[in-house]
């Protein structure tokens, strides 16, 4: 053989060797780094390439859902991302902007089995985790457990309560929910009450921007009080041996949503579909729920998840939940940004 | 030892000059990095600014101006604006007045001690500024190092040293004080011992020998190291978000907010621009004042 010929076929036969038996597919898939993939790839990835032997997940993860999205942004002439898991109001973005295909019921039957909240119209994908928002608590610092919001502007803990101000979607929900605390009706008309209540807040706040998460201060006790997301919430507690608690209080609390989405021109496609509808199906959802408290979308995984990891979730508390159109919100959120800005930091300085 | 060759005293040495036609063919390679990854990517930015964006953070590629109307209309982008400069030049400001001392000092000395004072300047650089600033976090918190000895002196109540202006001030001060000292070492080139030696056998006070005749011929120094400091100081964004707590706004958080958080790409680009056309003042003051020193 000539050596052009040579070097030819050695490397196709490398190649060959490096596909491996019948050409394992891969899915691509985005979300949350750090705990939030530890747990996923436990309780639903692994289990999935167990049961597809032929498909191979791999995961990306990325701080937040902007990042997300202008990495499909930058992708969109050729994605290398087929499913991504991502906050509701930003896969709307998406959505709007052709970035994602729409998910059907025909090639994901599981979509039947989501609560009617994890099937929105206007979203091209389905709802898949609930989380909700929960007060925290530093356990050695705050006794007896608090039940209400507003033991965060006890003047017993003043500089020491870490809130993610507004652009943080923390801090649009805690508008939301002081708002409706405070007597408030519609928050896409208005949410004075919830700033009034929130500028009564604001001299006893340390940091409006606690990094690099809210639990990291608590747990520390560097802060007392602080507001943040069950699911995350309880896996601090767990992690920190009980310092951080999640408290759900008396005057309610609001719904926030992940979206899993098929990426539009994804190019595994057929196995993405198969992935997100096993992501969406009862077992996975079960399984998650268990492993990181988020309530599942599916109404079958509802009725099966263990009722100890059921109740750290506000599924059981539903009477308690202020029903939120974040898509909705969306549209209010630059007015309600400033009023943070005018009316309620200020009084923090 | 770069840092060491870049802030020699620039003295004029042999070798064969470069003849003039090579010129064009050596600032090729610079030309086209710059092109492809600084002037290409800036327009790119300057077309996204003009593009429409909808509340939900959707992009649209339609021609808009609301991003600029909002820069220029809402009073809140005018205060940021204010603000940032502030704060940048009282950074400025303070790590000039430290680090000059230090500066003058390692221009001094010779061999070993000068080598081993620049080490000592050069190295906060190999730490990122994320790991300096949560040491700060440490030093500067209710229960940190700084407070629990003014509490141990006797102070009722820990100062608030993060999580607001100061915070920022104290980390960014520190954290851009090698650039400043290295800047002023570049610029000290025509200080010499001499002068100095002359200006004080003629009757002048250390004071007035400083003044007179150190301060003058350090002025390059001095532009060079502000201008970088400046610049510097605008464009961070890691350490006022850690120190600042979420109450000090400055033009570089803002378009961190606006890109990362609230998905409005077009307002951040546009403030992108604001933050670019300062750089290009302070460039333009730097370089009118470079002329006036001669």
């Amino acid at each position: 053989m000539r050596p052009v010929t040579q070097i030819l076929s050695g490397t196709a036969l490398l190649l060959g060797l490096l596909a491996g038996p019948a050409a394992a597919e891969t899915v691509n898939l985005m979300s949350f780094p750090v705990l939030f993939q530890e747990r996923y790839t436990k309780a639903v990835i692994e289990p999935f390439e167990k049961a597809n032997p032929g498909i191979k997940v791999s995961y990306f993860g990325l701080p937040s859902s902007a990042q997300m999205l202008g990495t499909l942004r930058a992708q969109k002439a050729a994605p290398q991302v087929d499913v991504v898991i991502m906050d509701l109001a930003v896969s709307k973005a998406g959505t709007d902007e052709g970035l994602f295909a729409k998910l059907d019921e025909a090639e994901i039957p599981n979509i039947k089995d989501l609560v009617p909240e994890a099937r929105r119209p206007e979203l091209a994908g389905a709802g898949v985790t609930f989380d909700n928002l929960v007060l925290l608590t530093n356990t050695d610092l705050v006794k007896p457990r608090p039940d209400s919001w507003f033991v965060l502007r006890d003047k017993a803990y003043a500089g020491r309560v870490a809130i993610p101000a507004m652009p943080d979607i923390v801090g649009l929900a805690l508008t939301v929910v002081l708002d409706k605390a405070e007597g408030g009706q519609d928050p896409l008309k208005s949410v004075d009450k919830g700033i009034a209540a929130l500028g009564t807040i604001a001299p006893n706040v340390q940091t409006w921007d606690p990094r690099p998460e809210v639990y990291a201060p608590i747990v520390s006790g560097q802060a007392a009080l602080g507001v943040g997301w069950n699911a995350r919430a309880q896996l601090n507690h767990d992690i920190s041996g009980g310092k951080l608690a999640a408290v759900l209080p008396k005057e309610g609390s609001v719904f926030q949503v992940n979206t899993i989405n098929l990426t539009a021109n994804s190019p595994n496609a057929a196995a993405a579909k198969k992935f997100i509808d096993y992501a969406l199906g009862a077992e996975a959802q079960k399984a998650f729920t268990e492993a990181m408290f988020y309530a599942p979308s599916n109404a079958k995984a509802r009725a099966s998840v263990s009722p100890e990891a059921m109740a750290r979730t506000a599924i059981g508390s539903s009477d308690r939940m202020i029903p939120l159109d974040w898509i909705a919100m969306a549209g209010r959120r630059d007015a309600i940004l400033e009023q943070w800005r005018r009316r309620v930091i200020p009084l923090s300085r | 030892m770069t840092a060491a060759l870049a802030v020699a005293p620039t003295t004029p040495r042999g070798g064969s000059p470069v003849r003039p036609a090579a010129g064009p063919a050596l600032l090729a390679a610079i030309v086209a990095v710059n092109l492809l990854g600084f002037v290409v990517p800036v327009l790119n930015l300057l077309r996204l600014s003009f593009l429409k964006v909808e509340a939900t953070g959707t992009l649209r590629e339609t021609f808009d101006l609301s991003s600029w109307q909002a820069i220029l209309t809402d009073g809140f982008y005018a205060g940021l604006l204010v603000d940032s400069v502030r704060t940048c030049a009282l950074i400025t400001g303070l790590t000039l007045v430290l680090s000059y001392p230090i500066a003058l000092l390692i221009h001094r000395c010779r061999g070993t001690i000068r080598t081993l004072l620049l080490v000592l300047v050069v190295t906060p650089l190999l730490t990122s500024a994320v790991v300096r600033t949560y040491g700060w976090v440490a030093l500067l918190y209710d229960q940190g190092l700084v407070n629990g000895m003014l509490m141990a002196l006797g102070l009722s109540a820990p100062l608030r040293l993060m999580f607001n202006t100061v915070g920022v001030v104290i980390g960014l001060t520190e954290i851009l004080m090698p650039y400043m000292i290295l800047s002023l070492l570049a610029g000290f080139g025509r200080l010499d011992p001499r002068y100095e030696e002359a200006a004080m056998t003629l009757g002048a006070s250390p004071w007035r020998t400083f003044l007179r005749v150190v301060l003058p011929l350090t002025l390059p120094g001095i532009a060079l190291g502000c201008l970088l400091t400046f610049v510097l100081a605008l464009s961070s964004f890691i350490t006022p978000k850690l120190l600042g707590g979420g109450r000090v706004f400055l033009l570089a958080t803002e378009i961190y907010d606006q890109a990362m958080v609230t998905l409005n790409w077009p307002l951040a680009a546009a403030l992108s621009m604001v933050i670019l056309a300062m750089f290009g003042l302070a460039l333009v003051l730097y370089g009118r004042l470079v002329r006036r020193i001669g």
